[in-house]
Order: C-alpha cells, then sequence, then structure tokens
C-alpha cells in the first residue's frame, strides 16, 4: 500500500466523505465509475453523483469511485508496482466488473486511458476478457470507439436498471453486450462496421439485434426522476464547492453553436415542491452552506421568483447561500438579483456570446444588450464589484467589424457600470448534433488574426480583464469531436509516446498524425452529407414531436 | 441589534485518516457537523455571513493529537447535549475529548 503521507493531497484518496457507501462485494455486481480527472473536478460533477445513488440503490450492486490520480501518486503506483484503486474499498480497478467513464470532455481522453492503464486494465475493448469498460456523456463516441465496450447514448438514468438486471442474468461478457445493445441506448462499437464511400459513413450492423439507427434516451418523468439526497460531501474542498440542485434539464432557446440543448433534449422542468424538498434533505444530510440551482438557462423556468421565494423563506435563518448560475438579462433581473443578494453576495454573469447585434441574430441567441446598458443603474445599486461575461469568437460569418465591436462594447459597458468587467473569450468549436454541426471550423492561422485584431482594438484598461482560449487547444477539442474511428489509433499513439502532458502539447498530436497518415484539416471542413455520429438518431433532422422549438 | 452569544470549549482529538485533512478542512468540516445536528448557530454579522468558530494552535498536517475549538451559539446548550448531536455528526477520527 501506498504511504499517504507522503503524497501531495491525500484527502483525495481517502474517500471517507459523509454519505459515503461501502459495501462488501460478496454476492454483488462491483462497478467503479469515475470522472477522468482529479477528485476536486470529478466530485463537482452531478452526474457521477446521480449515477453513483442509483447504482447503489440496488442491493446487489456495489459502486465505487476512482478519479485521476496526481503526478506523484501516479509515480509512486508505478514504481511500486501497486494498481490504481477505488476511493471506497480500495479495490484495484482491474477487479470489478464493469468500469464507467463521464467522457462528456473530449478533452479528458488521455486521463481516460491513464486511468484505465494505472488500474491494471488493457486498454483495447477487444483485448479485455471478462471487465467491461462503458461510457457516457460523449456526443460523438467514435475516435473512443476501440477503448470502450458500450457507450450509453443519452441520459443513463433510464438504463440503470436495464443495465443490472442484463449483469444479473448473463454472466459471460459476449452475453452481456449482446443482450445490452439490443435495447436502445445501449451502443456496443463491434458490433457495427462503419466504412467511408463515396457518399460519406455507411453503417452496417454486425449483431442482428442491434439496434439501428440508434435512438438518444431522455428521462420522461423529469419531475419524478432520481436525484442524489444522501448527499456525498467531501471533508476537502472541491472545485464547485456547493451543492447543485437540478431544477431544469434542456433548453427551450435554440442557440446554433450549443450542443447541450441538443443532446439533452426536451426542455424539462421540476416542480417548485419536488426541488424544495429535495432541497431541505439535501442541507440536512450534507450541511452544505451553499446550494446552486442548475439549469442551462434558469430565467426561463417557469416559477423562477416563486422558487427563490421559496427557498429564500425556508433558509434565510440558516445563512445558506442561493446561486443562480445562469440568468438571462431582462427585465427580471434586478428583482431576482436582489433575492439572492438578500443571503449572500454574488456575482454577475451573461452569456453574451457575441458583442454585436447582427451577430448575435445570426447565432440566435435572444438577448438584447440594451438591456444591460438600461439595467445599468440596477447594476450598481446590487453593490456588485464585478461583471462577468462570456463571448465567442470564430464563427463562420463573422466579420472584422463584429470583431472590433468587442471592444467598443466593453468600455462602454464599463464606463456605464463603473465596475470592473472579466470577460472569458472562447473560440467556436462546431460540435455535434449542435444546429451548427456542419458548419467549418475557422483554422489556426485566422484564429490567430482575430485574437489580434480584438486584443489591440481595446484601448487597455484596467478594470478590464479578458482570457482567451489557446488556439490550439480549441483545434484540437474540434478534432476530438469530430473524428471517426480512424482517430483510435492516434489517441493510442499520442497517449504511449507522451501520457500525462500529451493533452496540452500540440506537436505530440501533429507528430501522431502524421505518422497514422490523418490529415486533421478534413475533420474541420463544412460538411453536409453525414457525419461520424449519424447513426445515432438526431431529433433536427428526423422530427420528434417532444421538441417545441423545431 | 446585538444578538447575545454563548461560547463552548471544547477540545478534539484528530486522529487516523483524518490526519490528513488540513486545518482549513477541519473548519468546514466541522461547520457542516454543526448545520447537520442543526444546532442554534451564531454567525458572524458582516457581509458574507458565516458559523464563527475559533481555534487555538492548529495541528500540523499528518500529524494526530488534540486541538482547542471555541464554537458560538444563540442560546445556552448544555454540554451532554452538544456532545451527542455533534459527535453522531463528525467523520470518523475526528473525536470529542472534552466540553465546558
Amino acid at each position: 500500500m501506498i504511504d499517504l503521507s507522503l503524497i501531495q493531497k491525500p484527502q483525495r484518496y481517502i474517500g471517507n466523505e459523509i454519505n459515503v457507501v461501502k459495501k462488501s462485494h460478496q454476492g454483488k455486481i462491483p462497478i467503479c465509475i469515475s470522472y477522468p480527472d482529479l477528485y476536486e473536478i470529478g466530485m463537482s460533477n452531478l452526474g457521477l453523483r446521480i449515477i453513483y445513488g442509483m447504482f447503489n440503490a440496488f442491493d446487489d450492486v456495489a459502486c465505487e469511485r476512482v478519479f485521476l490520480p496526481g503526478d506523484d501518486l501516479a509515480v509512486s503506483l508505478q514504481n511500486s508496482s501497486t494498481k490504481l484503486f477505488s476511493l471506497e474499498t480500495k479495490t484495484a480497478l482491474d477487479r470489478f466488473e464493469a468500469v464507467g467513464f463521464n467522457l462528456s470532455c473530449e478533452l479528458n481522453c488521455i486521463n481516460f486511458l491513464k486511468i484505465l492503464k494505472l488500474g491494471g486494465i488493457p486498454l483495447k475493448a477487444k483485448e479485455r476478457a471478462e471487465l467491461i469498460v462503458f461510457a457516457g456523456g460523449i456526443a460523438n463516441p467514435e475516435p473512443l470507439a476501440e477503448f470502450v465496450d458500450f457507450f450509453y447514448i443519452g441520459e443513463f438514468e433510464e438504463g440503470i436498471g436495464q443495465f443490472v438486471e442484463v449483469f444479473r442474468k448473463h454472466k459471460d461478457k459476449k452475453a452481456r453486450l449482446e443482450a445490452l445493445s439490443e435495447i436502445d441506448g445501449f451502443y456496443v462499437p463491434q458490433f457495427y462496421n462503419i466504412t467511408i464511400g463515396s457518399c460519406g459513413y455507411k453503417f452496417d450492423k454486425l449483431h442482428k439485434y442491434a439496434q439501428f439507427p440508434l435512438k438518444r434516451v431522455y428521462v420522461k418523468d423529469f419531475d419524478k426522476s432520481y436525484y442524489p439526497l444522501n448527499w456525498l460531501t467531501p471533508h476537502t474542498q472541491i472545485i464547485h464547492d456547493r451543492a447543485p440542485i437540478e431544477i431544469a434539464r434542456g433548453c427551450p432557446n435554440s442557440c446554433v453553436f450549443c450542443q447541450a440543448r441538443s443532446v439533452y433534449k426536451p426542455y424539462r422542468e421540476k416542480k417548485v415542491s419536488t426541488i424544495y424538498e429535495i432541497a431541505k434533505n439535501i442541507y440536512k444530510n450534507s450541511g452544505y452552506e451553499n446550494l446552486s440551482l442548475l439549469s442551462l438557462s434558469a430565467s426561463d423556468y417557469s416559477n423562477i421568483e416563486e422558487l427563490l421565494d421559496t427557498l429564500i423563506a425556508e433558509f434565510k435563518d440558516k445563512r445558506v447561500g442561493l446561486s443562480l448560475p445562469s440568468l438571462r438579462i431582462d427585465d427580471s433581473l434586478g428583482n431576482l438579483y436582489r433575492k439572492l443578494l438578500f443571503l449572500k453576495k454574488t456575482s454577475l454573469t451573461v452569456a453574451l456570446e457575441a458583442a454585436s447585434d447582427s451577430l448575435r441574430a445570426k447565432l440566435g441567441k435572444k438577448i438584447d444588450a440594451d438591456k444591460l446598458f438600461e439595467a445599468a443603474k440596477i447594476i450598481k445599486s446590487l453593490n456588485l464589484r464585478t461583471i462577468k461575461l462570456y463571448l465567442m469568437i470564430g464563427f463562420p460569418e463573422e466579420t472584422d467589424s463584429d470583431l472590433l465591436s468587442i471592444a467598443a462594447f466593453l468600455e462602454k459597458l464599463h464606463s456605464n457600470t463603473g465596475l470592473s468587467i472579466n470577460v472569458s473569450i472562447n473560440i467556436f468549436v462546431p460540435k455535434p448534433f449542435s444546429l451548427w454541426e456542419g458548419a467549418w471550423m475557422c483554422p489556426e492561422e485566422i484564429l490567430d488574426k482575430k485574437i489580434k485584431l480584438v486584443l489591440s482594438s481595446l484601448r487597455r484598461r484596467r478594470n478590464i480583464n479578458i482570457s482567451i482560449s489557446q488556439t490550439a487547444k480549441s483545434i484540437l477539442e474540434a478534432i476530438l469531436s469530430r473524428a471517426d474511428r480512424n482517430f483510435s489509433s492516434v489517441i493510442m499513439k499520442v497517449f504511449e509516446t507522451s501520457g500525462y502532458s500529451a493533452i496540452e502539447n500540440w506537436q505530440i498530436w501533429q507528430a501522431a498524425m502524421d505518422e497514422c497518415g490523418i490529415n486533421y484539416r478534413n475533420y474541420l471542413k463544412s460538411e453536409n452529407k453525414n457525419f461520424p455520429w449519424s447513426f445515432i438518431e438526431n431529433p433536427k433532422i428526423s422530427g420528434c414531436k417532444n421538441d417545441k422549438d423545431n | 441589534m446585538q444578538i447575545e452569544r454563548f461560547p463552548v470549549r471544547l477540545i478534539v482529538e484528530k486522529s487516523g485518516d483524518m490526519v490528513y485533512f488540513s486545518q482549513l478542512d477541519l473548519v468546514s468540516i466541522l461547520t457542516r457537523a454543526l448545520r447537520r445536528a442543526n444546532l442554534p448557530l451564531y454567525y458572524t454579522q458582516g457581509f458574507n455571513p458565516h458559523v464563527k468558530m475559533s481555534f487555538g494552535r492548529a495541528l500540523k498536517l499528518g500529524v494526530s493529537g488534540q486541538e482547542e475549538v471555541t464554537l458560538y451559539f444563540t442560546q445556552k446548550i448544555a454540554a451532554q447535549e452538544l456532545h451527542n448531536k455533534l459527535s453522531s455528526q463528525i467523520p470518523q477520527g475526528l473525536r470529542i475529548i472534552q466540553i465546558n
């Protein structure tokens, strides 16, 4: 065993959180789940907590967790030939029957392979005799198809019962995968043959009963769906150190760049009374001093004022902070923020995406920027210190004047409110299933020019802080989210040559792509025929009666 | 208006797995334990109110030992009651040695 006193932040590896579930594996199906990043980041993921709670609700399932170990622990594990272990019972990963990963962030693919390797699990699906590696949260599973036995397409709450049922009935890996592939949402890559012809990608089933095309599964009764009330409460600080309460899933807006609105279709809400019960129980079981109301767009929640009044009445005397991370600027802004400030200080975040009105209209972003200036007086009265803005650049139809309007907008906002402004500028990546999934990804040389233009047009102000995402990282993200199965070999090569630091290092990726004979620009072109992920139904094309906005 | 506050001094012992948790961690461990125990907590009065507590000399990370903590309540609370309610909410490796 590793001596934890020699390891940085040993709190990450102890697994003694409040409400942790520790079961003996005797007579149970042992499953380990992971968010492939450090503990502090992984523990901030809501999906992982929902799945952890749902699996452990079965008496005959023991579900545990593992996260990416820090560099120092990874080295100690390798030097002492110890396998990476689960937090709960310190069981080596290769002793589980199934290991599951949340792969919603494409750039975590190297971390994912690292966890498998450190846990003593063969990387490729076909090299594993018994153990099943499964994954979810990913829009386009293809670049990782070689490493994963099955992906779940959609919201796993609906599939957990079926998963456990199949694992109870079948003990053999092949039988388990065949049985799963016949159920909606379970995608077993080895049962499909994908070829590229003149009409693009062609998909053939290799197992007669496997589903095709794959339907995206979503929670039908969102109000009554499972929510983890025995909140797993870490003893050490995590990135989002508050208990999130999901008030709605999906989004009724149609911003063209947004992937989340498409993969969490349709828009659903929990009732105020349900949210109130959840909040009360989570507080009782965790003692968390901050609760956050989670959704893609809180302003669209039907009864947002009633919800806030209910929660404020409950938590005011207990000095529990409430936050709404996704408010839109509209008339209710002043009112809602005043309510929140009543509890605790908060910051104002506005996802504006583009500074020019015409570009914003093209993006389907229904925000009236003038409201922000009209609200300047209210904003001033809120006692805020900063405003945070999100902007994006690199859109296909973007002009130089769109970019120049960023500086003008920021300077106007600063002089109107007198507040300091933190701006985070992200680069547009055409994501699978978004309305602009077929758009062109802006090449790196043009992106660099655009960034230069934005920065040089802004007369340096003390109170405007800008952070811009790195072009190479955005290009890599675009490649990973749009690539096909051939790309598995590149990921494998990058992992073998450099392991941990690879994701930051664009040269290593370029070398690996050259060696594998892959021209990454092919993945970045505009495309409207079909995509590597076209075997998954996209309601935008096929029409979905639950989908009000299409 | 000033709310009256009732301080209670505790000696807690850190051992086992808890030695890996820092002084900063200890503050949130105790805060959340007090909140779960539903005790009449005294909050600081500033812009960003939080549960008031004060500490004696902090223990080093990785070292087991005893530490003094003062908690503040809005009403008088019996030592035995506090012991019972808090002990059931603090993690293994943390133990209340003395209350006065």
